[in-house]
This record gives C-alpha cells, structure tokens and sequence, in this order.
C-alpha cells in the first residue's frame, strides 16, 4: 500500500542534500511546518529528499498537489516557503516568477 | 510480506465494469503469467476512480501513468512495453489539457532533458530516511531477483556483459574485479564502499549516500552473494556527517526489514554492513591505504601486487569499487547488462556523474550517457560560464587529472578520449575555468592539495611534489627562470613514473597538462611578468591596470578624480595613453571586465570617467593639457598613417625629442577613427581637438599623401628620415564572395562608413537596408543608415547574438533604435531586378559543433533558405590593410593581406622599417592599436640610440585618500539623448556623467593596488 500513498494528499518536498542545507534549507523546512502548524494544515506531507544536482539554485521545494504536475521553486527563503504554503498549497495558484526557469 | 515492484490499478467502478474492464483485467493478469511478472507486478481492483467517460482506466504505480480507454487487446502492449522494460505505452496515456503545461516541470528543463540518470536515479526524489519509498522506485527488487534467481556468476556475468568500469577514477571493468575475487583462494572475503571522496570539486559520492543510502546498500549486498561474502564496510570520510548519518539509518532500516542481516528473503544468504568514518585523509580514497585504514592502521598505500582481489581486507579477498559504481549496479541487474551496454561508447558504457564547479552557471551533479561532447555538458547543461566571460578550460580528474582547453569542447567524454588528451575522467570533478583563471596559479593550488595530502611514505611525493611546488610558486611571484619550465617537466615525468602509489604518480599531471595547453602563459609569467587573468598578485599593480593593453594606471586616476584634480587624473591617462577623449568615448574597456569592483555589485565605469576627465580638462582650459617635448635629438621619423597606432607613435616619439612627420593617405587626420567611426560615437570636433594635442608637440601631419605612390621610401629616406613606421590600419573591403555582389547598391561597411564620415550622402533614405556582419563596423553601419532615414535596417548574422564581436552596448543600443537582426543566417547570394539589389537571399545555419574558439559552428540547416527585401546590402565582413603601394615599395606582406613585422621588435625585413597596429593584427580594437603604437615608439627610440622609456616619468604614491566603500553602491550610467533625437540627426548619443556623479563613481574603487590597506 505505501506505493500509492501520499497520492491523496499535497506533497511538500524539501531539498536536504549537503548543498540545500548550506544554502537554507533547515529554515525553509521550519518555516514550512510552523506555517502549516499555525494554520492547522493536517492533510499535508512534508517530506525531505537527497541533492537533485542543481545545487546552484537551492534551497528547492517541491510541491505536488494531489491530480497535478510536480512544481519545483527554486531559490527558497523562510518567506517564500510560507507564501508557497499559503497560495499554492492551500490556494492552488503557483507563484510562477519562483517556478525554476526553463531556459528560452 | 511480499513486496511487488508495481501495482497496477484496475478500476471496477460501476462505470468501467460497463465499458468492459473484467476483460481488461482478465487479460491483464493473463499477460503477467505469460512473463512471469506475478510476482512483481500486483492487480489491485479498486473502486471508482472518477473520470467514468475514459474507462477502462489502469493506473501503473509507483509512476503513476494513467491509461485511459484501455481495451483487452491493448493490455498485451502494456505489459511488454510498460511492464516489463519500463516504457511508458503512449498512445494509451491521458493527454492534459492546456493550461497545465504552461508550468515548467522541474524534468523539462534544459539541465535535466539532456541527462540520463542512472546511478541519481534517486536522489532528489525519495526520502533518504524512508527505505518504503527506495522500494516504491524498485528498490531492493534486484537484490531479491538475484537472491531468487540468479546464481552468482549470472549475477558477476551480468555485471561484466554490462561493460561498468570503476566510476572512482581508473575505470577498471567492475565485472572482472568481481570475478577475481569470486576465484581468489580465501576465506570469509569482504565488500567494500570506496566513500573517501577527496577530490576538490567533486561530490557525487557524497549526494548518492545523502540522497540514497539503499541503492549502495543493495549494490553490496548484490556483489556480497556474488562473490560469496558475508559482511561489508562503506569507508566514509568525516566531513561528511550528513551521509554518515543517512546510511547509518539506512543500514538499521534495512536490517529491520530483513534485507541486511541473516538469511535474507529466506534464502541462506547471509550480509551485514558497518561504517568506517575516516579522518579524510586524500591518500585514504588509494584502496591499499583505504584497507589499511578500515583494518585500524596507518593510511598508507602499499605496493601493488598484491591487489585486493587476492590480498584486501586481513589478507583476504576483498571487493573494492566506488558509490557510484555501486549505484549502478541494481539498475543493471533489473534492467539488464543489455540495455546498459546500450548506453555510452564502444568501451565506456553506461552514465556518468559529473559534479560541476567553478565558473559555471549551473553550479551541480549532473549525469550523462558516456561519450556526451565535453561542450555539451558545459554549455546546454551546465548553462555556460556565468557574465558573459570566455571558456577557458575544464579540468577533469581534480589534482590527478588535467586540463581540457576550448579547442577540445567536442571531445565525448569517455575513459578513453580522456586519456588521449592527458587527462583522466576520476571521479568526475569537473572544474570549468574562464579567462579569469590563470593555469599557473591553477596547477600551484592542485600541487599544493597533492603537497597537503602526500602521506609521506615514498620520496619521489614526498620531496618531488614539494620541489615541484617551490618552482611554481616562484613563477607566480615574478621570481621565474628560463628553463623552470623545462624542469617542472622533468621533475613531473620523474614523479609520475617512480611514485608508490596514485596520488604521487598523478600528482604531476595537472602541472603538465597546462604547460601542455597553455605552455605561452607560462613563458608570459616567467619572460615578462605578466599574468594575463589578473591572478598573480606580485606581478601587477590592480587588475584593472594589467588588462589595459596600454596599461593606464586607472586606479590612480579614478582616485583623482575622486579628490577632484582633475588636471592630475587626466595627465595620469594620458602618460600611457595619448588619448583619453577618444577611449573615453569608444574604447571596448577590457579593464572594466577585471574589475573587483563587480565581486561586489558592478564594476566602476572606468571608460565614463576616462571621458568625464578629458571633457572637463577641454572645456574648462580650452585645449588639452599635455607634456612638454623633449629635448630634440635632431632625428626625423616618419609615420605613415595617422590613425590611433600611428599618432600614438608620433606623440611619444616627439616626447622624446624627434622630429616626426606623419604622411596620410586620406583627406583628414585620424585613420579609422576619422573615417570609421560614426558622429553620434565620436564628434569629429572632440577627435580634432585630441589630434590637436598631439600637433602642439611638434608633430607634422601630412593628409592627401599616399606613401609609395605620391613618395616614395627612397625619397623618404633622401629627406632624412631615420626610421618608418608603418600603420596604414585596415581600410580594404573584403568581398563576401557570392553572386550578385558586384550589383548596384551592394556596398561594404567601411566604405559606406568613409562616404559618410567625409561628407558624401551614401543615399539610403526611404530604402530598404540589409546588413551582413556582427562586428562594430556591421553596428556602426546600421545605425548610421538609421539616421540617415532609411525605411527599415536588418542586420544579417550567421552565428548567434552573444557570439557577435561587436562591444555590447553598441548591439543594444542598435537593438533600441530599431534595427531588425536576424541570427544564425548566412548571405547566400544578393539578387537583382536589372542591375538593382532588391533582395538578399540567406541561408538558415544551426548550430554545430565547437570551433577552435569554443564558439559553435554555423552549419546550413538544409533546404531552408530565405529572402531578405533590400535595395542596399552594406557588408561588413572584415577589412584587410590596402597595401599595394607599400607592398610594391618592397615592404613585406603576408598571405591574409597584413604586413610581416616582428612581434617583439616590431621591426619588417625592411632596415628602419617598423610596422604595428591592424595592418599587422588585422582589424582591432583601437585600444590595442594605442598598445602597438607605443610599443613600436619604444622599439624605433632604441633603434636611434635611445632607451626606450617613452612614457613619461611620475612619481605614483599608492595610498588610500578616502573612505573605501564596501556596501553596495550602484554604478553611475551615463545617459543617452532620445529615441527621436536619434533618428534624425547624428548627434553624440551618450552624455558624460556630471561632476558629482563622476566624483562618486570614482568613490566605488576598491583600490586594490594598494597592497598593505
């Protein structure tokens, strides 16, 4: 069963290699679970996850909403980490200008 | 409990068992037997899924893939394609619709759309602290499938058939390691995880046992069965707490459910695991040294044979083999040695990790098929080098490896070519360079890691390193000696060949690889000592100072005018360089590309302030300031062209006290910044009043005169002249060599740009205008043509905008005003209504592969070909010297058209004749041709008898005047006169900075040429 668990709920996925941890992402991990904490946001995985290679632009946070795509923000701060809690993973509105870029 | 690598959803809602899944299913689990899958693949019925109108709906986990409209016949298809190999059966899938895509996935990224990931199959993905999602993604299942299934020379025949090499450095097949120690005499035998990574720039091993701890546990556990081992060690070094802590968890998970520990899945197999944390000692990642280490003793390396296969661990066969070669391993045995084998080159297969570091934009692991052009990685994965810079080498192989220039970006990187450029692939450090990176400097820090980390046991590491060192540190400190170059090689090749272990016999290899590659940069630091990247701080003052060609002293200056003496900063410009009111305005200031300044925000705008000094000096004294001339020698020379080189000779001739006559072709003074560069870049009045400085000094300019035609060298020679200086520039079209060109209204750049600078109309107006060329003169053109109203102006290039030649800002500003560009486009021919132009036809190029400049090369993309309407195309392709009369006077010409003349000496073949700036170099940046200028100014004063100390003598103090500001401050811009102004009359476009901002932009000097600040 743990194969298709967390399909029901929003993923929150934080990047905690060496290189997301030097860049910030013990704060964004904390703010992320205060900011849900406070809400009272119970139906939410937080979850944490290995270097992905593009050190450059971490700290990363992954969010995957039940039936949608992946979305990746790069570059995240304590601040940036609750307004992706509160207008993606509560409001579903992505904050595009943070989504990692593709290249043109 | 069983664990299943796949669950596969049925759905039995009311409405998918009416559009018929029973019989879905049904087939479905037919298909599994027929595969043997029904033990790894599990049918889970479930209820309504929702989406009624699209059943029969499967949903494949762990990927989640949505099949929709699933009909029996199409289960076959599934289970072969998706099932069993891991393709996705597309046709079945559900397409979203619209708006979603719009979102980026973090996979279609350029950085991860180029990469295959294999041994980072995990990492970033899954939970590193939860073994339940390593085992959604397959985890465990090879363990469980070679346990099942395989005897253990499948499981090693597999692993050789797959062609894995030792991804820790020396690329040893992984198969045969296993095999020997299978064969090896000895008993119990051990596996072992080389995790000391040590190399500088690399951290693939740390991010997989950070990222993904199981897969390496699996691997050993797989290769313990394989050889017949019952317990492993995983050495890893103490720096990296994280992954120590990570795998520590991991190993207790996994011994929890059963897959470290006794009789795993129920069969005898037996395997355990423990950590070694090592201090980190570099010399510990050698196996004999890591062995001796993990068995509690000194980590030093012994000599080989006997290697560990026969003689590891307490004297027994011992399995070595890198995390990333781990990694690999339980992907291989699921997917087959095949499908590896399948990936990479003829002897390199598979992936590899390459950490990328240094200047480089995206700073990260990436992993790529084996054979993937070096150019590739750096520029569609790694993003480029960061500001614009230029490549300048990548090193592979950390302090072990070498150095791979721009010339090689086409290399595939695999084990082999590699090592044909005398370098190796290591572990995957990749640390790319760019011009700011000087390989003397480079090769000191790689010794001086390998000084650092020799453990001391043999004396050719020991003391050879050390030496090694010494002579290079020398080298950067302007201390350098003829021959030291020689004895590094030398001493290198010594080491290599008698070193005990790795680390000693490698060590040299950066030190020769960039002596290789980059040999002339060695000899600069030694012969002249200079450091061309602004590196070696005992070789020069301030980076900005060492880049100038003319090496103007702009920390000085910036400092004056900070302190408001004006007269002072201009003087101090104008010591090295006769003309600051021109450089001020035109020149491509390289400086500003060195400056420290833009470690903090941006550089300080040099070349602004440069123009802020002359401009005041000229408007407040109403000429400009200069030296007095020197006491006469009685000597005449002659200067035959008048443009930057050959007045900047002139004025530092007659400061030495010749007599100097300057003969010019054209009707006016000033060569190609008279006739070249357009009005609204440099007002003819501003040229004029610098030349005029030049003529207060004594120096005779004779316009209309074309050298060799209306005088001859004899004659010259008859009146006196000591010496010649030739600097005729490049004012010769060259053709473009397709059809049509000779129709009327194909013109080239500088004569249009000459038309227009001496008063003619070129008769653009209301016309259509096409522009071929990406260089100043191709901006120059269109711009002018612009503002003399034509209709519409289209610039013609056939690389891509950030390869063009052309200063940036020229290409900007043409950008903003209006002219079109088209990119990657190549003039096919020029066709004609009658003797007319009225079109341009191009050809569409791609990009290749790198040239020897790392730029990628234009290739036509076939059969697409265009037309651009033009009734004027104006070809700004390059210019070559119009040498004729002089070539017949005897003067010697090269094959491209530019005059032979010795590179240190400046002198032809010609006695007394010296030549410099683009009629030797070709067209260049007037900067370089004040540089040549003065130059050969030194070298004509030491022919006549002189010293050669042209530049004037001045006291410099180098002292801190003032507050340093470190905060960030930004740079002071220049403005620029409107868009409408613009168009419709030639007016100087850029303003000069007021006094007050010029004041506090000079503020934002660092000044880093005052050494005990």
């Amino acid at each position: 069963m743990r194969v298709r668990e967390g399909e029901k709920e929003t993923r929150i996925v934080v990047g905690m290699g060496t290189c997301g941890i030097a860049a910030g992402a013990r704060d964004v991990m904390s703010a992320i679970l205060a900011e849900l904490a406070a809400r009272n946001i119970t139906d939410v995985t937080v979850s944490q996850t290995g270097c992905v290679g593009l050190c450059e632009y971490e700290p990363l946070v992954d969010v995957i909403r039940p039936g949608e795509e992946k979305v990746t923000y790069s570059y995240v701060n304590a601040d940036k980490a609750r307004q992706i809690v509160n207008r993606h993973v509560v409001n579903g509105q992505i904050i595009g200008e943070w989504v990692i870029a593709r290249k043109q | 409990m069983e664990f299943y690598r796949s669950h596969v959803l049925v759905c039995a809602g009311a409405g998918c068992v009416s559009s018929g899944c029973k019989a879905v299913e049904s087939a479905l689990i037919d298909g599994l037997k027929r595969f043997n899958l029904e033990k790894e693949v599990r049918v889970v019925e479930t209820g309504c899924m929702g989406p009624c109108d699209m059943g029969p709906i499967l949903v494949v986990y762990p990927e989640g893939v949505f099949y929709r409209k699933v009909k029996p016949e199409d289960v076959g298809d599934i289970v072969e394609q998706h099932l069993l190999k891991g393709r996705i059966v597309e046709r079945l899938l559900y397409t979203t619709p619209g708006t979603r895509d719009l979102v980026p996935k973090i996979e279609e990224i350029d950085f991860f759309t180029k990469q295959t990931r294999i041994a980072l199959r995990n990492t970033g993905i899954v939970d590193p602290e939860s073994i339940e999602e390593y085992i959604a993604r397959d985890g465990y299942a090879a363990l469980g499938k070679v346990l099942s299934t395989m005897k253990p020379e499948q499981v090693i025949d597999e692993i050789k058939r797959s062609g894995l090499r030792g991804r820790g450095g020396a690329g040893f097949p992984t198969g045969m390691k296993w095999e020997f120690t299978a064969k090896a005499e000895g008993k119990p035998k051990f596996v072992v995880c080389n995790a000391d990574e040590g190399d500088p720039g690399a951290f693939m091993d740390r991010s997989v046992l950070e990222g993904d701890p199981h897969s390496v546990i699996e691997a050993m556990a797989i290769c313990g069965y394989a050889i017949g081992a019952s317990q492993g060690y995983v050495y890893v070094r103490a720096e990296y707490p994280l992954a120590v802590d990570r795998l520590g968890k991991a190993i207790e998970r996994a011994k929890k459910y059963g897959l470290l520990g006794d009789n795993i899945f129920g069969t005898p197999f037996s395997f355990d695991l423990e950590i070694r944390v090592g201090a980190g000692a570099f010399v510990c990642g050698e196996e004999t040294a890591l062995l001796a280490s993990i068995m509690g003793k000194r980590g030093e390396p012994r000599p080989r044979p006997p290697f560990p296969a026969q003689s590891g661990l307490w004297g027994k066969p011992t399995v070595l083999n890198n995390v990333e070669t781990w990694a690999n391993v339980p992907v291989i045995i699921l997917k087959g040695a095949d499908w590896f084998a399948s990936l990479g080159t003829a002897k390199s297969k598979g992936t590899k990790v390459f950490a990328l570091a240094g200047k480089i934009t995206n700073t990260g692991l990436v992993e790529v098929p084996m054979g993937t052009p070096l150019g590739e990685i750096i520029y569609d994965i790694g993003g480029g080098i960061p500001k614009g810079k230029k490549f300048k080498a990548a090193q592979t192989g950390g302090p072990s490896g070498g150095c791979i220039p721009a010339q090689y970006l086409n290399t595939p990187v695999d084990y082999d070519s590699l090592a044909q450029l005398g370098t190796i692939m290591g572990s995957g450090g990749l640390i790319v360079m760019d011009e700011d990176t000087c390989m003397v400097d480079m090769a000191k820090f790689f010794l001086e890691f390998c000084v650092d980390e020799s453990c001391g046991k043999c004396a050719p590491c020991r003391v050879g390193t050390k030496r090694m060192h010494e002579i290079l540190d020398r080298i950067t400190k302007g201390e350098g000696k003829e021959g030291d170059v020689e004895l590094l090689l030398d001493l290198g090749q010594q080491i290599k060949n008698s070193a005990l272990c790795g680390l000693g016999q490698t060590a040299p290899n950066p030190v020769l690889s960039m002596i290789k590659y980059f040999r002339d940069e060695y000899d600069e630091h030694i012969r002249e000592k200079k450091c061309r990247a602004s590196v070696c701080a005992s070789l020069f003052d301030s980076p900005c100072q060492n880049t100038c060609p003319a090496g103007i002293d702009v920390p000085i200056y910036v400092d004056y005018i900070k302190q408001r003496k004006y007269a002072d900063a201009y003087l101090t410009v104008k010591r090295d360089n006769p003309f600051p009111l021109v450089c001020g305005r035109v020149c491509d200031h390289p400086c500003e590309g060195k400056c420290r300044r833009a470690q903090v925000d941006e550089p300080v705008a040099i070349r602004t302030l440069k123009r802020f000094v002359a401009d005041w000096e000229l408007e407040h004294k109403g000429e400009l300031p200069t030296f007095a001339a020197g006491r006469t020698t009685g000597k005449k020379v002659a200067v035959i062209g008048s443009g930057p080189a050959g007045l900047t000779a002139a004025h530092y001739l007659a400061l030495k006290g010749y007599s100097v006559t300057v003969f010019e072709a054209l009707p006016v003074a000033g060569g190609m910044l008279a006739v070249g560069i357009p009005e609204y870049r440099l007002p003819k009045q501003m040229l004029a009043a610098e030349i005029d400085s030049i003529r207060r000094l004594g120096v005779e300019i004779r316009t209309g005169v074309r050298v060799g035609k209306d005088i001859t060298l004899e004659q010259m020679k008859e009146q006196g002249y000591a010496a010649l200086f030739v600097a005729i520039g490049a004012h010769a079209d060259q053709k473009i060599g397709i059809e049509g060109e000779d129709l009327e209204g194909v013109v080239s750049g500088v004569k249009f740009l000459r038309d227009l600078n001496l008063g003619e109309d070129p008769g653009v107006k209301g016309k259509r205008v096409a522009v071929i060329g990406g260089g100043n003169v191709a901006m120059d053109a269109a711009r002018s043509a612009l503002r003399l109203g034509a209709a519409e102006v289209t610039v013609v290039y056939r690389r891509r905008k950030e390869d063009m030649p052309a200063i940036q800002v020229e290409i900007d500003e043409a950008i903003h005003e209006g002219v079109k560009f088209i990119f990657l486009a190549a003039p096919l021919k020029v066709t004609g209504m009658g003797n007319k132009v009225d079109a341009l036809e191009c050809q569409r190029m791609n990009l290749g592969e790198f040239d020897k400049s790392g730029r990628r090369r234009p290739v036509p993309a076939e059969g697409a070909t265009f037309a651009v309407a033009a009734d004027v195309v104006i070809a700004a392709i390059g210019q070559a010297p119009e040498g004729e009369a002089l070539r017949n006077a005897g003067i010697p010409f090269l094959k491209g058209g530019t005059v032979e003349a010795d590179a240190k000496t400046t002198l032809t073949a010609v006695d007394g004749v010296f030549a410099g700036g683009d009629c030797v170099t070709g067209p260049d940046t007037v900067i370089n041709a004040i540089a040549a200028g003065k130059k050969a100014a030194r070298e004509i004063d030491k022919y006549l008898g002189g010293d050669g100390d042209v530049v004037p003598k001045a006291v410099i103090e180098r002292a801190i005047t003032g507050e340093i500001i470190e905060r960030e401050m930004p740079r002071a811009e220049a403005g620029s006169i409107d868009g409408k102004r613009r168009l419709c009359s030639f007016d100087e476009v850029e303003l000069g900075l007021t006094e007050e901002a010029a004041v506090r932009e000079a503020g934002r000097c660092l000044r880093c040429d005052v050494k005990d600040a």
